[in-house]
C-alpha cells in the first residue's frame, strides 16, 4: 500500500489474487513466494511472532494442498498457469519442512528457564506447576535438511544459531538467566530495583549457594 | 445528524452526537517509535484513565472535578501520573533484547485511597501503586528543614512533628513483579472479580496468579503440543468473566473462543464451552484464517455475553449459544477484496482492540486511516468517525465519514485506495458509565465525548 492519497493503479490491485473458486485459475505463485519470504523473516528473528509464524505456516500449507488437489485434479496439462514441476517437488517437501522448522523453533525454546518439555502436571488440588530449573540443556543435533528445499531452511536457521556458543550451556547451572530467575524470588516482596539488579549482584552470587538451593527445590524459575 | 452511543444511565431515544473534547500528545508528523501509544485503559470509577507506550512508560490522566460554573462542561483530563514502568531488558540466553513496549495496563478495583494498576510487557508483568502525598511533616528532631542531620548535643528539646500541607505529589511504585512465568508473549492481563488473582496469556500458556505472590504462577492453560512442529494455533487473547471468579475464556487464531471452568480441573486444557463459527463456503480463501483470527476478546458488564473482534468484523455471543454468534458487525468490508495486499504489507495481522459501552448498547472498534467504528445493538445504527487534528476544535460536532467502495465518490467521502493504512486505530476505551471514549492514534490520545441535543 502506498502512502495516503496515492492511487494504485486498478491492475496492480487487482494482479495477484487468489481466487480459490474458480477451480480452473491456479493460485498466484507470487502469492506463495511472498509467503516463503515472510517465513524467512519471521525465522531470521531470534524470537519469532509465534502468531504470524503459525498463520503464515498455516496458509501456506492451505496453498500446498490447493496446488496437489488441483496436480492430481483434471486439471488441462499445458494450462500456462500450472506450478511448474519443480514447485511440485518443493511443495511436497515444504510440509515436513515447515514442521521441521516449528520444531527446531521448539528446540531453542526449551534452553529458557521456563518449564521443560517432559514436564507432566501435578496432580491434586493446588494444581500447581512449579517450574524446576534445568538441569541438562537439550542436544543441538543436526536438523534433517531436505535437499530441495534446503535452501528454505539454511538462511533462517543459522541465523537463530550463529551467535549461540553452545560451550556456554554444556552446564546449565552456570547460564546468567537462570540466576537472574532465581534473584528475583529470594524475597517476597522484592522492589524492581532488586529484581532488575545489573549483572554484577548476580555474578556476585556464589554459585555453590545456588548449587545448595536447587538442590533443596527451595526455589522455583 | 445523529451519532450512536448508549446511555449510561439515561434512556434510549436521545439523539448522541460526538464531540471532540482533547487530544494529548505531540502534533510532530515525525513519530517517535517509543511514544506510540499501545494501550488504552479507564479504571473503574473512570475518573482515571491510563496510557502506556512503545517506549514502555504509563502516562495517567485524571478527570478533573466539573465547574460548577459551567455545568454542561464535562471535567477534563489532565495528566496525573507519569512514570517508567518497564525498561528494555536482554536475555543473555537467547540474545535477545525484551522489548518494553506496554502490551497491557488493566486497574485493581479500588480499596483504599491509593490507585493500583497492573502494567505487562512481553514477558513481566508489574504492580504498580499510584497515591497522593498532600501533606509533609515538618519539625523533626534529629533532622533540620533541609534533611541535614542535627548534632545530638544540641538538641535540648523534644518537639511532636506537626502536618503541613503542600503541594499535590503524585508517586508510582511498583509494589510486585512478576517475572519468568512466560516463555511466550504476553499478549493478555485480567483481574478476576475475587479481586486477589489475575490472569496472564501468552501465546501458548495462560497462568493464573495471587496478588501477594510472585514467586509462583498456577499453570491453567497450555496449549503446546508435545512436538512443536504440530503447531498451528496460538492463544490470541484472554479475559476472567466480570462476575464469575471461576469462568475464564480465551481466544485463538483459527478464531474460535473456548470457555473454561476452573472447578472442573487444576488445568483447564479442556474447555467447557467451545464458541466457533462455521465457515461460509461462499467466502473461503488462502486468507480465511487468518481473517478469522481473534485480536480481541471482551466480556460484556452483563456477563451473558462476549465480543470478538476479528480481522474484518466484530461479533457479539451468547455465552449460552456456541455454534454462532447473536450478532455480526461488518467493521470494513471493503477491505476483503484487498487481502492479497494487506497480507504483503502485513497489515492483516493487525491486532484490532474492542470495547462495550458501560449500559453494554453500543460497541466500538478501530479501523484505518484513524477511523473508528461505533454500532448501536438496539437501533442497529452505525457510525464511522475519524480521529484527527483538523477537527480537533474545542466541542466541535464529528462529521461521520463514509468509505467509497467502488463507482462514483461521493462529496466527502474517501476511496478505499486512498486509505492510509500506517494511521490505524487498535486501540479505544469508553469510560465505564458515561459516553466518553478514549481513542488512541498512533502517538495521540483523542478524547470525545458526547453532547446531549
Amino acid at each position: 500500500m502506498q502512502g495516503k492519497g496515492v492511487k494504485r493503479p486498478r491492475g496492480e490491485m487487482e494482479g495477484g489474487e487468489p481466487e480459490p473458486r474458480d477451480p480452473g485459475a491456479a493460485p498466484a505463485s507470487s502469492l506463495f513466494n511472498i509467503s516463503m519470504v515472510k517465513l524467512h523473516q519471521s525465522l531470521r528473528r531470534v524470537e519469532p511472532n509465534l502468531r504470524h509464524l503459525v498463520l503464515v505456516a498455516n496458509t501456506l500449507r492451505r496453498m500446498q494442498e490447493q496446488m496437489q488437489r488441483e496436480a492430481v485434479g483434471p486439471a488441462a496439462p499445458d494450462s500456462p498457469e500450472a506450478p511448474p514441476v519443480g514447485d511440485d517437488l518443493l511443495l511436497s517437501t515444504m510440509d515436513t519442512s515447515i514442521s521441521t522448522i516449528l520444531e527446531d523453533l521448539g528446540q531453542v525454546e526449551a534452553l529458557s528457564p521456563a518449564r521443560p518439555e517432559e514436564e507432566q502436571p501435578l496432580a491434586g488440588a493446588s494444581g500447581a506447576r512449579q517450574e524446576p530449573a534445568r538441569t541438562s540443556g537439550p542436544c543441538l543435533g543436526p536438523l534433517e535438511l531436505l535437499s530441495s528445499a534446503s535452501y528454505l531452511l539454511e538462511d533462517g536457521l543459522e541465523d537463530i544459531f550463529e551467535d549461540i556458543d553452545t560451550s556456554m550451556y554444556d552446564c546449565d547451572l552456570w547460564s546468567p538467566t537462570s540466576l537472574s530467575g532465581f534473584k528475583a524470588f529470594s524475597g517476597a516482596e522484592d522492589s524492581d530495583s532488586k529484581a532488575l539488579a545489573g549483572a554484577e549482584d548476580r555474578l556476585d552470587m556464589s554459585d555453590l549457594d545456588y548449587l545448595m538451593d536447587v538442590l533443596v527445590g527451595g526455589h522455583a524459575l | 445528524m445523529a451519532g450512536v452511543a448508549g446511555g449510561g444511565g439515561g434512556g434510549g431515544g436521545n439523539d448522541f452526537q460526538w464531540c471532540f473534547s482533547q487530544v494529548k500528545g505531540a502534533i510532530d508528523e515525525d513519530v517517535a517509535e517509543a511514544d506510540i501509544i499501545s494501550t488504552v485503559e479507564f479504571n473503574y470509577s473512570g475518573d482515571l484513565l491510563a496510557t502506556g507506550d512503545k517506549g514502555g512508560r504509563v502516562v495517567i490522566f485524571q478527570r478533573e472535578q466539573e465547574n460548577k460554573s459551567r455545568p454542561h462542561s464535562r471535567g477534563e483530563y489532565n495528566v496525573y501520573s507519569t512514570f517508567q514502568s518497564h525498561e528494555p531488558e536482554f536475555d543473555y540466553l537467547k540474545s535477545l533484547e525484551i522489548e518494553e513496549k506496554i502490551n497491557k495496563i488493566r486497574w485493581l478495583p479500588q480499596q483504599n485511597a491509593a490507585h493500583f494498576l497492573l502494567s505487562t510487557n512481553d514477558k513481566t508483568i508489574k504492580l504498580w501503586k499510584i497515591s497522593e502525598r498532600d501533606k509533609r511533616a515538618e519539625g523533626y528532631n534529629l533532622k533540620d528543614e533541609d534533611g541535614r542531620l542535627r548534632d545530638p548535643f544540641r538538641i535540648t528539646a523534644l518537639r511532636v512533628p506537626i502536618l503541613k500541607p503542600m503541594d499535590l505529589m503524585v508517586e508510582a511504585s511498583p509494589r510486585r513483579i512478576f517475572a519468568n512465568a512466560h516463555t511466550y508473549h504476553i499478549n493478555s492481563i485480567s483481574v478476576n472479580s475475587d479481586h486477589e488473582t489475575y490472569l496472564s496469556a501468552d501465546d501458548l500458556r495462560i497462568n493464573l496468579w495471587h496478588l501477594e505472590i510472585t514467586d509462583r504462577s498456577f499453570n491453567i492453560v497450555d496449549i503446546k503440543p508435545a512436538n512443536m512442529e504440530e503447531l498451528t494455533e496460538v492463544i490470541t487473547a484472554s479475559e476472567f468473566h466480570p462476575h464469575h471468579c471461576n469462568v475464564f475464556v480465551y481466544s485463538s487464531s483459527k478464531g474460535t473462543i473456548r470457555l473454561c471452568d476452573m472447578r472442573s480441573s487444576a488445568l483447564c486444557d479442556r474447555h467447557s464451552k467451545f464458541f466457533e463459527e462455521p465457515e461460509d463456503p461462499s467466502s473461503r480463501s488462502f486468507f480465511s484464517e487468518i481473517i478469522s483470527s481473534i485480536s480481541d476478546v471482551k466480556f460484556s458488564h452483563s456477563g451473558r455475553y462476549m465480543m470478538t473482534r476479528d480481522y474484518l468484523s466484530v461479533k457479539v455471543w451468547d455465552l449460552n449459544m456456541e455454534n454462532r454468534p447473536v450478532e455480526t458487525y461488518q467493521v470494513h468490508e471493503y477491505l476483503r477484496s484487498k487481502l492479497c495486499s494487506l497480507y504483503e504489507n502485513d497489515c492483516i495481522f493487525d491486532k484490532f482492540e474492542c470495547c462495550w459501552n458501560g449500559s453494554d448498547s453500543a460497541i466500538m472498534t478501530g479501523s484505518y486511516n484513524n477511523f473508528f467504528r461505533m454500532f448501536d445493538r438496539n437501533t442497529r445504527r452505525d457510525i464511522t468517525l475519524e480521529a484527527s487534528r483538523e477537527s480537533s476544535k474545542p466541542r466541535a460536532i464529528l462529521k461521520p465519514r463514509k468509505v467509497c467502495t467502488g463507482g462514483k465518490r461521493k462529496k466527502d467521502e474517501i476511496s478505499v485506495d486512498s486509505l492510509d493504512f500506517n494511521k490505524k486505530i487498535l486501540h479505544t476505551a469508553w469510560h465505564p458509565t458515561e459516553n466518553i471514549i478514549a481513542v488512541a492514534a498512533t502517538n495521540n490520545l483523542y478524547i470525545f465525548q458526547d453532547k446531549i441535543n
